[in-house]
């Protein structure tokens, strides 16, 4: 083995000698060993994600050591959850969670493009051609590719609501909500275009909340125009609807105002106490009249105020909710176009909010309450509202969501788009494996090594379709070269038909474009690795 | 007659000397140099180094490949030494270096076992340096005219480009990196130019900006109902805090009266609005502080339609101010529209996973920011990494308006013309001489090995070339085969070779002028306490 070389080192007069701390202690592989032990570790975890692909993906279970179960086909989370070790593995992570970070869907087709790049370059490295030989040819490749998907791409009417929804079915396609796909493509749809700045393409996914809760089914998931916050009114008695609100939003507590600086009260007669006691209630009075004087009917209050000032509220008919977070408060202000008010002494008519409805919403028999926030005159903030029957549905429910909403939110910033199915990737590949005909030099093995690839996203969708992999694959390829047609793909849900357009099956062609560049640029980095020097395990004592 | 033994030294102190330390500490040089000579030029391939907390680096970049081997040989580390000094005062160069002095100690080395004086050596490698670069100062060609000057800084980019991970989109990169120096003044300051990486994305969506950009600071509630775009802004740099605060910790106060009560409370918030009031007044419409800014201070600036970011840090407030114009307060009882920093653009975008403020279209113009994109966190800090060494080679060759072509055709012409010289002269230093002359040999010879190429024939046919007086030939690694490197634009600033021979010659002569080591033993850390007898 190589690895031999770093170890220990003799000089001339036999004297063993040290040239880099620990050096004992340090596993080393150089060359081809290396690039190869690192396509073995790639792939290895492109393996797992593998079957996860498609609509027919199969889901993972993951236990964390803590013992928490997540259950999951969204690729980011699940290698995110994995924990891996290996240096190598950990850039096939990151891939993913650069593609989830950047476009939000297609992280598992990421890894598993990459893996296989990988796979066949091994074959090229067996044959004796230079990685980096291999790595640019993928690079022109890949550039290749790309110009493909350009030309055959679509362009998408973002402003047909109706395709829209079609498009966030087909990533929810996959996901554990595909049980009522139409109704949470719609919520994400609806979602996205209430916040979307369509002027400047921007879509700011904090204006969309995620809230769930245990209990009832995914078909009662709905998608609020306002806020729904785990907050409930401070006082039992306080009402539990209110119509055409005002809102006061505060971020000062009920109480009477301290100083930030140390300080001591000095206390030294019966009525100096007597004169604080008056004092405390004047100033919960003011504020309550302050409050009440600007005209609002509902408070809504960053920090708690305690038993007395709830009491005072109550006794003032003044609804209130306490102990609601800064991002919520946020939202809040934002949807019902108020300003946060510091202090009480600046409250006033012009800086309250306006709700149409703001009720509490109980769930089931469990004391379970709500507070929702409805029809707020600025539907810039929206909240969707997920229920489920136990705490893993729910979560993946929102992973899955999330998916759908970053989908559209690529289609409302570019929208352009190719059919999925495997078909943008199948006809990529045709015109990858037809360039390289023309291509002289090494190059050319690359190059067929990556429309190979290529193909590999389809056929693992046909794998987990339960079709034949290689004779549904030829099948298509041949049909597509016959006629031409990019949108022929696999048919995973056996609708019938291959044609992707008919069967409405949308991808982002900004997510594919990604997909396919990222992962040839980290091939590009593993490839490019000649020399490994690692903390060797054994030695150091672990394991 | 017994003689007491004479202890000299502690026991356990390590004592070589020696023509064998000679020999043992270059050998020990070698070893360094080849755990990096396998990175040296466009099929250099990379490293990739875990260290003991299990933190990755994956690089090409010699310098920083040897600061992560931790060497602990004392000779040997020298090479590391001179590799960091080329980075420092070059950038880029730092593999060359050390694969130069290696070799030209091990071209000295049938020397030191023939029993030759290290002095003789030193002095004749010494000249025979000095020789080639009055060599190299013949042969550079001084680049005149703006438009060839830019011409030759993005050439000069793209040749240093060339061997690293981003070697596909090196134009693109190169001509970036020229863009944002000559943003610059006239003292090129490298801390002007911002560097921002976001993970996600491709590598061409990586974009310079002419002006600043920076993440979006923690924010209070409140700050998303501020505007997020504006322009002809108008922007107040601070290092002051925009909090309700306590005043110093040992400040106490005492109240007698509970009316005094509400009076310093009062007093305490009229502090802040004062300041916040005043700033207002200024006509600034985008605070940013170094200090935080509160939530209440957040809100006020909400209700009033500014902007405001706190937590800024102290480079990116420089960049800024260097960028607009304004100075840093650090009081705002005298702020004014004079000392507001002023740009025609601003907004905040989402890039990748995060929020980004961009500061454009600046008053003054003389910083920038360079936002990187890449899939994998290594990949984008290899990107960084790649584009300093490129930032630097364009900062030197600016001021340094003289190249060389690369891709081993320089060291094969001063290898010639050292060896036509040596020819001339009498006695043993002729040997030296040659030896040094052969060392150069070095460069073209690894840059053949890593692209697989059979460096006996190209060497060979480099010679050749070269004794027919076509000095700029050189290995044209994409074609594998020789050519004039000149005309196919691989240049480098004449300024890195001059700098790669003066540190590797004058690293090869400490080597050898070294001919003992005393290395005292380590102090047992954790164990049995030194001056506690009968442990």
């Amino acid at each position: 083995m190589a690895q031999a070389s770093a170890q220990l080192l003799f000089d001339e007069s036999g004297q063993p000698f040290i040239v880099m701390r620990e050096q004992e202690n340090q596993k080393r592989i150089t060359g081809v060993e290396a690039v190869k032990s690192h396509i073995l570790a790639a792939r290895a975890v492109a393996n797992t994600l593998r079957t996860s692909l498609g609509p027919r993906g199969l889901d993972k279970m993951l236990v964390s050591p803590d013992g928490d179960v997540t259950i999951t086909n969204d690729g980011a989370t699940i290698m995110e959850k994995m924990d891996v070790q290996h240096h190598v593995a950990k850039l096939m992570v990151e891939l993913s969670k650069s593609q989830d970070h950047e476009i939000g869907d297609g992280t598992t087709g990421v890894v598993v493009l990459a893996g296989a790049l990988l796979e066949e370059s091994e074959k090229l490295i067996d044959r004796g051609i230079h990685p980096i030989k291999i790595a640019d040819g993928f690079d022109l490749a890949c550039k290749k590719a790309l110009e493909t998907l350009d030309s055959i791409s679509d362009r998408f009417p973002v402003e047909n609501r109706e395709r829209l929804v079609e498009t966030a079915q087909t990533s929810l396609g996959s996901k554990i909500v595909n049980r009522s796909i139409r109704q949470f493509a719609e919520i994400a749809v609806d979602a996205v275009l209430s916040v979307a700045d369509i002027e400047s393409k921007d879509v700011n996914f904090e204006m969309i909340k995620m809230e769930g809760k245990v209990g009832g089914r995914l078909e009662d998931t709905i998608l609020v125009k306002g806020i729904v916050i785990d907050k409930t009114m401070s006082h039992p008695q306080m009402p539990k609807e209110i119509k055409n609100a005002k809102v006061a939003i505060l971020t000062c507590p009920f109480e009477p105002p301290k100083p930030k600086t140390k300080h001591k009260l000095d206390i030294t007669s019966t009525e100096d106490f007597q004169a604080l006691r008056d004092y405390e209630r004047q100033t919960f009075e003011t504020m309550i009249k302050q409050v009440k004087d600007s005209g609002a009917t509902l408070a809504i209050c960053q920090w708690g105020f305690d038993d007395e000032a709830n009491h005072l509220l109550q006794a003032n008919d003044l609804p209130a909710v306490r102990w609601v977070g800064g991002p919520e408060i946020e939202l809040l202000a934002i949807a019902t176009n108020a300003r946060i008010v510091p202090r009480f002494a600046e409250l006033s008519e012009a800086k309250l909010g306006t709700a149409g409805l703001v009720r509490e919403i109980t769930f089931g028999a469990a004391k379970d309450r709500m507070l929702s926030i409805e029809e707020c005159p600025n539907n810039k903030a929206v909240t969707v509202f997920v229920r489920g029957g136990n705490k893993m549905i729910i979560d993946e429910a929102k992973r899955a969501l999330h998916d759908a909403l970053c989908v559209i939110r690529n289609l409302v910033r570019d929208n352009r788009i190719v059919y999925g199915g495997g078909s943008a990737e199948l006809a990529a590949a045709i015109q990858v494996a037809k360039e390289a005909d023309r291509i002289d030099g090494i190059e050319q093995y690359a190059f067929r090594a990556f429309a190979d690839a290529l193909e590999s996203i389809p056929m693992a969708l046909a794998e987990n379709s339960g079709l034949a992999p290689i004779e549904a694959l030829s099948d298509l390829k041949a049909k597509q070269i016959e006629t031409g047609n990019s949108f022929l793909g696999i048919d995973a849900v056996f609708a019938g038909t291959n044609d992707m357009k008919e069967q409405k099956v949308i991808e982002t062609l900004l997510s594919k474009r990604e997909q396919i560049s990222l992962a040839t640029q980290v091939v590009r980095m593993i490839l490019k690795i000649d020399d490994v020097r690692v903390p060797d395990d054994e030695k150091m004592g672990g394991y | 007659m017994m003689r007491p033994p004479i202890i000299l030294l502690k026991d356990g102190t390590e004592n070589k000397q020696g023509k064998g330390q000679i020999i043992s500490n270059i050998n020990a040089c070698q070893i360094v140099a080849d755990s990096i000579r396998t990175t040296l030029g466009p099929r250099g391939l990379d490293k990739l180094i875990v260290d003991s907390k299990g933190a990755t680096t994956i690089s090409n970049d010699g310098a920083t490949i040897l600061k992560l081997l931790d060497i602990v040989f004392p000779a040997a580390s020298t090479m590391v030494d001179i590799a960091r000094s080329q980075d420092a005062e070059v950038g880029d160069g730092t593999t060359s270096v050390v694969v130069l002095a290696a070799e030209i100690l091990k071209q000295m080395k049938p020397f030191v076992e023939d029993g030759v004086h290290p002095q003789l050596l030193i002095r004749a490698i010494g000249k025979a340096c000095e020789k080639a670069l009055k060599y190299l100062a013949d042969l550079e060609i001084k680049i005149s005219g703006a438009g060839e000057l830019r011409e030759m800084l993005v050439k000069c980019a793209a040749t240093t480009l060339s061997s690293k991970l981003v070697s596909q989109e090196r134009q693109f990169f190169a001509n970036m990196v020229v863009d944002a120096v000559n943003t610059l003044d006239v003292n090129l300051p490298l801390d002007m130019i911002g560097i921002k990486k976001v993970n996600g994305g491709n590598l061409n969506e990586s974009r310079l900006i002419k002006g600043v950009a920076f993440q979006k600071a923690f924010s209070y509630a409140g700050f998303e109902m501020q505007p997020k775009k504006y322009s002809n802004v108008k922007i107040a740099l601070l290092n002051v805090e925009l909090e309700l605060k306590a005043e110093k910790d040992n400040a106490e106060m005492r109240l007698t009266n509970v009316t005094d009560f509400q009076a310093v409370v009062d007093a305490e918030w009229n502090i802040l609005y004062d300041k916040l009031q005043k700033i207002h007044d200024s006509g600034a419409n985008v605070v940013l502080s170094k200090l935080p800014i509160g939530d209440v201070a957040t809100q006020w600036f909400a209700d009033r339609d500014m902007f405001c970011a706190g937590r800024i840090p102290q480079d990116d407030l420089d960049r800024l101010m260097a960028a607009c114009g304004g100075s840093v307060l650090t009081t705002v009882s005298q702020i004014d529209d004079s000392v507001l920093g002023k740009c025609g653009k601003f907004y905040e975008q989402q890039v990748g996973s995060e929020r980004y403020n961009f500061f454009e279209d600046c008053s003054k113009a003389q910083a920038c920011t360079l936002l990187l994109r890449g899939g994998a966190e290594q990949f984008i800090e290899e990107t960084e990494r790649s584009l300093h060494d490129a930032i630097m080679i364009v900062r030197r060759a600016k001021k340094n308006d003289s190249i060389v072509a690369g891709g081993g055709a320089i060291e094969m012409e001063l290898s010639r013309l050292v060896r036509e010289f040596a020819r001339e002269i009498e006695g043993k230093d002729q040997a030296f001489w040659m030896a040094y002359a052969q060392a150069f040999e070095v460069i073209p010879r690894q840059l053949c090995q890593n692209a697989g190429l059979d460096a006996l024939d190209i060497l060979n046919k480099l010679r050749h070339r070269h004794a027919q007086n076509e000095k700029w030939a050189g290995i044209d690694i994409h074609r594998e085969a020789v050519g004039d490197n000149l005309a196919a634009c691989v240049w480098e600033p004449s300024i890195v070779k001059r700098n790669a021979i003066t540190a590797a010659t004058e690293a090869a002569c400490l080597v050898l002028s070294i001919d003992q080591t005393v290395k005292n033993v380590r102090t047992p850390s954790g164990g049995a306490m030194p001056g506690l007898p009968g442990q």
